[in-house]
């Protein structure tokens, strides 16, 4: 477990709640089927599961991208729906970054981090892309603690895989968000690579006191990281696992050793 | 044997330059109304209720090929060129307008979820994401349709709609073939000119900022 990994001032406040969620494509298949999940305003929760269990789905329900067939979903009091007034409000506050980034590859990388700032905008000053003075500084100052100082100019698409993830963040982080949804942002990168973006995130989480939902392929990543942790396979959450310091206990099974959480991930991912 | 009238090249130079300009102006103003439009035509940015009249609009225009437009307009508007560019700006609003919204839907679906998720107005998101991701197109399409009508505008001469075709159905009807060939020449020239440029231009600009990477001009 690393330093950075561990919140000590964590609110009990509810700031995700998910009963009974299901969503289907059709009648007979389900994404996601009979989800609980609770969780705790300041949290660094972590999603892990196989590839296509539903973990993405999940992040979506979550910033109204998608609506669920059945069951209920509050964030902050709020139903996700881009609909709902309230909650598009709200959605200035969620930084979300997809597995594929979503960066406009010919723009540059302040104009990119500065989309985070758009709500903040009027609607001449960010067509005209006249940006005021503080807005460009706390770019900058985003863009050098996420270590892209001096490449503000450069256009997205230079940019190495590590970068581009680096840039997504900056632009999550220029929201001044209160929940960050990230999807597997690290996946695909080295295993120094993918634990300084992390350990970036981690340090944001800490300093802004943010909710942070993270889905991950490994659950060693996750379990480094997160303070809590949920399983999913199939659609369904299997298994959820609070991390406190070095130890870990499972709230449905009593006490395990990470040895043993994690000879079970890897007979879920067989199967 | 015909003999080509070369003394004719300056009249066939002008009348050319006066074929370019219709279809400058033309392409310029045709491709700024054609913009607003694909925008407002692109399922995944309106409801059913805005894309469809508006594409009910353009396929109306587009039912017309640019040489009726032009005969319609010499009949409102009299002879000259001013007919010419009126049916030049038709035709290109129709054409520009659903390659454009064509481009606009196939817009990668992730930087327009990753932006909307941030609950931005339509007008930033199109301002951010549309506009971005797909000027490059924007931009080859407007190069092919001043390619397309410097062609068209040579043409249009033929109904009185003004430019280089007035003179080379004038000569070809008095079987002037010499004469006529003069202007054809420099049609010729001009639009491998034309050619040669744009290529020019996608290398540079074009290809460069839809693939990422440069391209050394050969």
């Amino acid at each position: 477990m690393t330093a950075s990994s561990s919140f000590s001032e964590i609110s009990t406040k509810k700031i995700i709640q998910m009963n009974d969620v299901s969503t289907s494509y059709d009648s007979k298949n389900y994404a996601l089927h009979g989800i609980n999940l609770s969780i705790d305003k300041g949290t660094n929760y972590a999603i892990v599961g196989p590839s296509g269990s539903g973990k993405s789905t999940l992040l979506k329900l979550m910033n109204g991208m998608m609506t669920p067939s059945k069951g209920t979903i509050k964030i902050d009091y709020q139903t996700p729906n881009m609909n709902n007034k309230k909650f598009k409000i709200m959605m200035h506050k969620i930084g979300y970054i997809p597995q594929s980034l979503g960066l406009i590859k010919n723009i540059s990388v302040l104009e990119n981090t500065m989309i985070g700032a758009l709500p903040r905008l009027g609607i001449i000053q960010s067509f005209l892309k006249n940006f005021p003075e503080e807005e460009i500084n706390e770019a900058k100052r985003i863009l050098k603690l996420v270590g892209l100082s001096g490449k503000e100019e450069r256009k997205a698409y230079m940019l190495s895989g590590g970068e581009k993830r680096r840039v997504a963040i900056a632009r999550a982080l220029m929201q001044k968000p209160t929940i960050l949804l990230a999807d597997e942002i690290v996946s695909e990168l080295d295993h120094v690579t993918a634990r300084e973006i992390m350990n970036l995130i981690a340090d944001a989480q800490k300093q802004m006191n943010l909710t942070a939902i993270m889905v991950h392929h490994d659950m060693q990543l996750a379990l480094e990281y997160a303070n809590r942790v949920a399983v999913v396979k199939e659609g369904q959450k299997v298994l959820e696992i609070g991390v406190e310091g070095d130890s870990i206990v499972d709230f449905q099974t009593g006490d395990l050793t990470t040895e043993e959480i994690m000879e079970m991930y890897s007979d879920e991912s067989k199967k | 044997m015909t003999h080509i009238e070369t003394e004719l090249f300056g009249v066939a130079f002008w009348s050319m330059l006066e074929t370019i300009q219709m279809a400058f102006i033309g392409t310029i103003v045709g491709v700024a109304i054609a913009f607003p439009l694909s925008i407002l035509s692109a399922r995944n940015l309106n409801s059913k209720y805005v894309y469809g009249p508006v594409r009910a609009i353009l396929a109306a225009i587009r039912t017309f090929p640019s040489i009726l437009w032009a005969m319609l307009f010499v009949i409102m508007v009299g002879l000259g060129t001013f007919a010419g560019v009126l049916a030049i700006i038709m035709y290109t609003v129709g054409f520009v307008a659903k390659l454009q919204y064509e481009v606009i839907e196939t817009i990668d679906s992730d930087p327009m979820d990753a932006v909307s998720s941030i609950g931005v107005s339509k007008w930033q998101l199109i301002r951010y994401v549309v506009f971005p991701e797909s000027a490059s197109h924007f931009l080859s399409q407007m190069l092919y349709m001043f390619d397309y009508n410097v062609r068209q505008s040579s043409i249009l001469g033929i109904v009185g709609a003004g430019g280089i075709g007035f003179y080379i159905i004038k000569h070809i009807e008095f079987f002037e073939y010499g004469k006529a060939t003069v202007f054809m020449i420099v049609v010729l020239i001009t639009v491998l000119i034309i050619d040669w440029g744009s290529v020019k231009i996608r290398d540079k600009y074009i290809i460069k900022s839809q693939h990422g990477m440069e391209v050394t001009a050969k």
